[in-house]
């Protein structure tokens, strides 16, 4: 094999989740009739906005040979608080601030303050008490979600403040601020893993642990930090979602834990840790827009979503096997 | 026998009841390199890890250049200057060869402030070790996971021929190599002894603790069964010290 086609081939390796997903958009929009416009475009991106941002941090967890089952609950917690201070109907307390758009740093300080503790808990018990982060975080899951029923009493919070409101609304380029927000940090927490030596130090942790101790990292720092990020990007996803929601109900965001982990997965993030770039992270959300946008319009009942969700992630791990095989014959 | 470097001032090590170190003196020099033999079981892997930071002694005391010393973490032992080459290899298999050569210690620029990895600079400078060293690696951005085991350790052998510091201890690091990279490795040796570099080296295999050793100590049972410089003594007279049919030449180095 010449060089210039094994490089060919490792592209094509490397990126195999965005070629997956050019595959499925031109196939949908030649045989799903209405599915080829901006429009559509544009809303599997702006669908994907919450589920990506939470992708995000729980990838950067389990790139680091852990994992974060919270952060579903966490982003319920976070929006729930949102909700509650400054929805004017239901449960909300209806804070007003002046000016204005200092409502707007404020709750999204409270969202990542409260996303960023559940994260420190979790690493804290993680890394320094040495239990397993699946069954701390399970706990996590569990007893956030608890919270946010026992402060919300089972109720909902409606009616978000008009100037938070503001992000869900306000369109650029044909994109709400929302979906920005989302591209935002995938692009910044890209180029955290893949150029700074923080990035570079939780793939190497995810990959042998034991040696990047040997080496002096600083294990247990690097992994609370990781916990800790986990837990604030949730906390900004609950805040997206309050937004989008314009409020916030009890039951905000189920099922988007089981969504994040197929994202994950999809995207070629190897549960095993050390394997994984958020880049593909991306495109396997999107993917997974693409395809529940499909459903929506051939309308199809919504219940066959879970099927295809499910079989696609089995597709990925056996893929990601197949891609296995390949890399050997290559190397 | 040179400036001592590193003394150990009988060095216990218990896991629980078990004594595995029943109290270790000796002490090496400047540009010394010293073969740490004994069978297996015998408390040598231990007696690095306590070196190197990854266990605390339970008792007794070390002198690292005069001055007392113990590292509580890996991290320290390197900031003393104490370079480890473990029995399993520490590498990470998931990222490139240039990533694990600067592990932990990573070339960067600023970019507005924060630390941004200067891949070229750090190919660079693992592109000139490995060829001085004679190792050919295909491509220096493959994963480590793809390479032979002789790769592998050839790269760590690199790497702490290339990082020095004052003190290098190295565990058994010929296990995976070839008659021709294992010679090399040898020389490797020599030439970071002879820059004034402390080497501590543990192995099985008499022929190479001869090839390469000033002085040849072993351990039995946690404790120095014998202490020699290796123009004083004979194979066969090793082997008995580490089986424990005599005891000659035994005691602690003063």
């Amino acid at each position: 094999m010449n060089p210039r086609t094994r490089h060919a081939l490792e592209f094509v390796l490397d990126n195999l989740v965005w070629f997956m997903l050019l595959f499925v958009l031109v196939v949908f929009s030649i045989f799903i009739p209405n599915y080829f416009q901006l429009g559509i475009f544009a809303n599997i991106i702006e669908a994907s906005s919450v589920l990506g941002v939470m992708s995000i941090g729980l990838a950067l967890v389990i790139i680091a040979g852990h994992m974060d089952l919270s952060v579903e609950s966490v982003a319920a917690l976070s929006a729930m608080a949102v909700g509650i201070l400054f929805c004017s109907s239901g449960i909300g307390m209806g804070v007003q601030l002046h000016p204005e758009w200092l409502m707007v740093p404020v709750s999204l300080l409270l969202a990542l303050a409260v996303g960023g503790l559940i994260g420190a808990f979790n690493g804290y018990l993680v890394v320094k008490v040495k239990m397993s982060a699946f069954i701390i975080t399970l706990a996590s899951y569990i007893w956030v979600r608890g919270l946010v029923l026992v402060i919300s009493g089972g109720r909902s919070a409606q009616d978000l403040a008009p100037a938070i409101r503001w992000f869900g609304i306000q369109r650029l380029i044909g994109l709400p601020l929302t979906a920005w927000i989302a591209i935002a940090c995938f692009v910044i927490f890209s180029l955290i893993m893949a150029k700074t030596p923080f990035g570079r130090h939780l793939v190497m942790i995810g990959g042998n642990e034991t040696a990047t101790f040997r080496a002096g990292i600083r294990v247990n720092r690097n992994l609370i930090i990781a916990f800790v990020l986990a837990g604030a990007i949730a906390g900004l996803a609950g805040w997206l979602l309050a937004i989008r929601t314009s409020g916030a109900t009890a039951n905000l965001g189920v099922g988007l834990l089981f969504n994040a982990f197929a994202a994950v997965v999809i995207g070629g993030v190897s549960l095993k840790g050390g394997v994984g770039t958020l880049p593909g992270v991306y495109a396997g959300v999107l993917l997974l827009s693409a395809i529940n946008t499909a459903i929506n319009l051939m309308g199809l009942p919504a219940n066959f979503t879970q099927v295809i969700h499910g079989l696609l992630v089995l597709a990925a791990v056996l893929l990601d096997a197949f891609k296995q095989t390949i890399r050997q014959r290559l190397a | 026998m040179s400036e001592p470097l590193l003394v150990l001032d009988n060095v216990t090590k218990n896991y629980g009841a078990i004594e595995a170190l029943k109290g270790i003196s000796f002490s090496i020099g400047k540009g010394e390199v010293v073969a740490l033999l004994g069978d297996n079981g015998a408390g040598k892997s231990t007696l690095v890890k306590i070196i190197a930071g990854g266990l605390e002694p339970t008792s007794g005391r070390m002198l690292f250049e005069g001055k007392e010393f113990l590292a509580r973490s890996p991290a320290e032992a390197k900031a003393a200057g104490i370079e480890t080459v473990y029995q399993d290899l520490s590498l990470c298999t998931n990222v490139d060869v240039v990533a694990n050569f600067f592990m932990g210690r990573e070339i960067t620029r600023k970019v507005l402030g924060i630390p941004v990895l200067d891949e070229r600079a750090m190919e660079a400078v693992v592109e000139k070790a490995l060829a001085s060293a004679g190792t050919r690696i295909p491509s220096l951005r493959t994963n480590v996971e793809h390479l032979s085991g002789g790769q592998r350790q050839a790269i760590e052998l690199n790497r702490f021929v290339h990082w020095g510091g004052k003190l290098v201890l190295l565990d058994e690091p010929f296990a995976a190599l070839g008659v021709e990279q294992t010679r090399r490795g040898l020389d490797m040796i020599r030439q970071v002894a002879s820059q004034g570099i402390g080497v501590v080296i543990i192995t099985h295999i008499m022929q190479q603790a001869f090839q390469v050793a000033d002085r040849i100590v072993v351990i039995r049972q946690g404790v120095v069964a014998g202490d020699v410089a290796r123009n004083k003594t004979s194979p066969d007279a090793v082997i008995n010290m580490i089986t424990g049919e005599t005891l000659a030449g035994a005691g602690p180095a003063g």
